[in-house]
């Protein structure tokens, strides 16, 4: 927007509200981002007229191939027990990825970790390097070292709840008062004392919520690890995908939108509980 | 001490007692039901025969250990689509959260009874179904390619960009606003000089911490058909050459971790 005035005798100057400097910056970032996404789209071979025509080919393919879905198959006692064991598998997962997590928080909180030189670094990589490999990778991995099987989707789970809930827990730690950890210092307690009477008590209610949370996301990811054979409810995905079972694949996808739902309802009361009972 | 005052210590200890059984309690329940479902799924559901004893599992991890050199020359190109799947995903994905923002923030949805809850359940289904669910149903869709990647990433960021945004424009304050209306601004002007200004920090922050998740995300969806690293994960785990595995891996966490690093420091330049 431009607006000119003149006043009487005052030679006319433009207004605008980016003055030169900046919106050189400004347009030369926004040309330049311009440029690296026609690249990109050229690189990737991406063909326009295909995503254009997608909107009626979606359109049809709901229509035609996912409605309606097969609920009945989704009511089945056999899919009932494996969406038992999807969650009895996000469970585990989430408990021993945050048992996992508890030291990494600690260690990977620069204002309370024992050694900034050695430990410090050491709970960063770890819980980034989790975190960083996807969850499905690791469930593969773990299939190929321990065959198919909840195992391997329980280890998988647990280390990417030990990526997620460390950082978020380190994250937390990082934000305490630190007064009552130098009150506990100065009687010349051990760091593990000062761990557990000074941070602790300032973190427990954050950390019941961060756990909630964490087991909240597990289970999401639980519903696709056994897409490559780590159990659970993923894995009649997989299997009536690739049997072009359009209607029960619909089903299974409603039944986890459902499961969502619940488990997001749950997650989200539990934590207003105990955001309550501070 | 007067018998008020310990009266009241009294009770302050008995709910101190209380609270102390009942998270006891809690942490009880929870190791029961963690030995029940280990009881029930891991040890029923492992074959321990095909697992064998401590040595075999540490010569088949032993088989990870190293890296493929040789791989690495090749690993650029993927690594390039990776990034390019993630960028082109997130920024799709922006247009596409537009609406379910307008329509999701309770403030300025057009008309809250339908519009409110559409934009939620937008935002649901988004989250709830995985990455890898929506590659499979767009490469079906748009056929095999980047393409697919594409708008897998591109819904699945819509969730978490739309929920982030609409509640920072839920908060904001509505002061510029009704100065913007008072000067006779129209809608859309409200929208360009009030709301976006004020809401375009957060945003652009939430949508940078989204493009990082995407990379972690992109480099995987070559399982299923849409290029990038975890096509060629999927061909080294097919032949059999496991150092070349941990090549890959290490190429992803290098690009997660220049991903965090970009991500860190654009979102300090713009707060």
């Amino acid at each position: 927007m431009t607006v000119s005035q003149s006043i009487a005798g005052a030679p006319v100057r433009e207004w605008s509200r980016i003055k030169y400097p900046q919106s050189l910056y400004r347009w030369g970032g926004i040309m330049l981002a311009l440029m690296f996404l026609g690249y990109s789209i050229a690189y990737l071979n991406i063909p326009l007229e295909r995503f254009i025509g997608m909107f009626g080919r979606v359109g049809t393919l709901i229509t035609d191939r996912y409605y309606p879905p097969d609920i009945e198959y989704v009511l089945d006692k056999g899919y009932l027990a494996t969406v038992l064991d999807t969650i009895r598998m996000a469970y585990l997962g989430a408990l021993f990825g945050m048992l996992m997590a508890l030291p990494l928080g600690w260690f990977g909180a620069y204002n309370v970790t024992p050694s900034r030189r050695f430990l410090y670094p050491v709970a960063r990589f770890l819980t980034m390097g989790t975190r960083a490999v996807h969850e499905t990778i690791w469930a593969i991995l773990f299939v190929t070292i321990l065959g198919f099987g909840m195992m391997a989707g329980v280890l998988a789970l647990t280390m990417f709840c030990i990526g997620f809930a460390g950082k978020l827990f380190s994250e937390e730690v990082e934000g305490i008062n630190m007064g009552p950890v130098e009150a506990i210092r100065a009687t010349g307690a051990s760091q593990l004392s000062v761990m557990v009477y000074g941070v602790f008590p300032q973190v427990r209610v954050a950390f019941t919520g961060i756990a909630i949370y964490t087991w909240d996301v597990a289970f999401r990811a639980a519903t696709v690890v056994g897409f490559f054979g780590a159990g659970g409810m993923g894995w009649y995905l997989k299997r009536n995908v690739l049997q072009i079972e359009t209607n029960r694949v619909a089903a299974i996808l409603l039944s986890i939108i459902v499961l969502v739902l619940v488990s997001e309802g749950i997650s989200a009361w539990a934590r207003a509980r105990v955001a309550r009972a501070k | 001490m007067t018998a008020a005052a310990s009266a009241s210590l009294d009770r302050y200890m008995a709910a101190r007692g209380r609270n102390r059984r009942r998270r006891w309690l809690i942490y009880l329940a929870m190791a029961v039901a963690a030995i029940w479902c280990l009881n029930d799924t891991v040890v029923a559901d492992t074959d321990w025969e095909r697992i064998g004893s401590l040595g075999a599992i540490l010569s088949a991890v032993g088989e990870f250990i190293g890296i493929d050199w040789g791989l690495v020359p090749n690993l650029w190109q993927p690594a390039l689509e990776t990034i390019m799947v993630a960028t082109l995903g997130t920024l799709l994905g922006v247009i596409t959260c537009i609406p379910a923002i307008w329509f999701g923030a309770m403030n300025i949805t057009p008309y809250a009874p339908v519009t409110y809850p559409l934009a939620r359940l937008m935002m649901t289904l988004s989250r709830s179904i995985h990455e890898i669910v929506w590659a499979l149903f767009f490469v079906a869709a748009v056929g095999l390619g980047a393409l697919a990647g594409v708008l897998a990433i591109a819904v699945r960021s819509v969730g978490f960009i739309a929920k982030m945004s609409a509640e920072a424009i839920e908060d904001l304050d509505p002061k510029p606003v009704e100065a913007i209306r008072a000067v006779g601004g129209n809608d859309f002007q409200v929208f360009l000089y009030a709301i976006l200004p004020q809401v375009l920090p957060a945003m652009i922050s939430v949508i940078i911490f989204e493009w990082e998740i995407n990379i972690r995300r992109s480099s995987i969806l070559g399982l299923v058909g849409a290029g990038g690293l975890g096509l060629v994960f999927f061909r080294q785990l097919n032949t059999f050459n496991h150092p070349g595995v941990t090549t890959v891996i290490a190429a992803i966490l290098v690009l997660v971790l220049l991903g965090e690093i970009v991500s860190h420091y654009v979102r300090k330049a713009v707060i």
